[in-house]
């Protein structure tokens, strides 16, 4: 386990990081790591809805269904499990 | 011919083309590393402009609109999302309310970069990202 800023993310679990309204910020508590797209994307609106990322204003509307979950493993520098959610990038059909 | 992109910055100037694996004369798959130079050069990017192969008047696709609302939100600021065709070039900005309500103009003044996406148009060069000094 490693900890992060007071709460220990296991090997199983990984830190939520988000950007949204031109911030970045993470969630407070890890997450399982294999989460699935739908429930990391839900526990992030409600997060960001209430105020409950550091650093994110709150906003009620905010919609990550366009955003794209990115899984990392943990490596040598980062000891843990990171999931990140940003927008989607695509153009075309 | 296959799509093919550009970041604008602020002088109106292309300091990141956008040449990914896996264009098509239709598409340019979702990457993360646009996403990471866009976030990296927050406080310079003007817009992002991108090909449409074929002459006419180009229109945005859905998945356009909600690719330039998602970076949108993600950045907390509105940028200018530029189309190009052979022969026409739009540019578009949101003029909401709703979150894919983008409304465009069509310019007579061509910038230079338009000719250089052009050509990445017309030259299928894969899986190449070109990032130009800033203000180059």
């Amino acid at each position: 386990m490693e900890e992060i800023t007071g709460n220990l993310v296991q090997s199983t679990e990984a830190r939520v990081n988000v950007t949204y309204s031109g911030q970045n910020g993470d969630l407070p508590d890890p997450v399982f790591f294999e989460a699935t797209d739908g429930d990391v994307k839900s526990w992030v609106t409600e997060a960001v809805a209430n105020g409950g990322i550091p650093g994110i204003p709150a906003a009620s509307d905010a919609d990550f269904g366009d955003f794209v979950v990115d899984r990392f493993a943990a490596t040598e520098d980062r000891p843990y499990n990171l999931i990140q959610l940003r927008p989607k990038t695509p153009f075309g059909i | 011919m296959i799509e093919a992109g550009v970041l604008i910055d602020k002088n109106g100037c292309p300091f990141h083309w956008h040449l990914p694996e896996g264009r098509t004369g239709g598409s340019i798959p979702d990457t993360r590393s646009l996403w990471d130079v866009i976030w990296d050069n927050r406080d310079h990017v003007l817009g992002f402009a991108h090909s449409h192969p074929g002459g006419g008047i180009p229109a945005p696709s859905w998945t356009d609109l909600t690719t330039f609302a998602a970076i949108e939100a993600a950045l907390g600021r509105r940028l200018y999302w530029w189309i190009t065709s052979s022969e026409h070039f739009i540019r578009l900005e949101w003029c909401g309310p709703e979150k894919t309500d983008y409304g465009f103009r069509t310019s007579e003044h061509t910038p230079d970069w338009v000719g250089e996406l052009r050509m990445y148009s017309d030259h299928e060069t894969d899986g190449v990202e070109l990032i130009l000094t800033m203000g180059s």
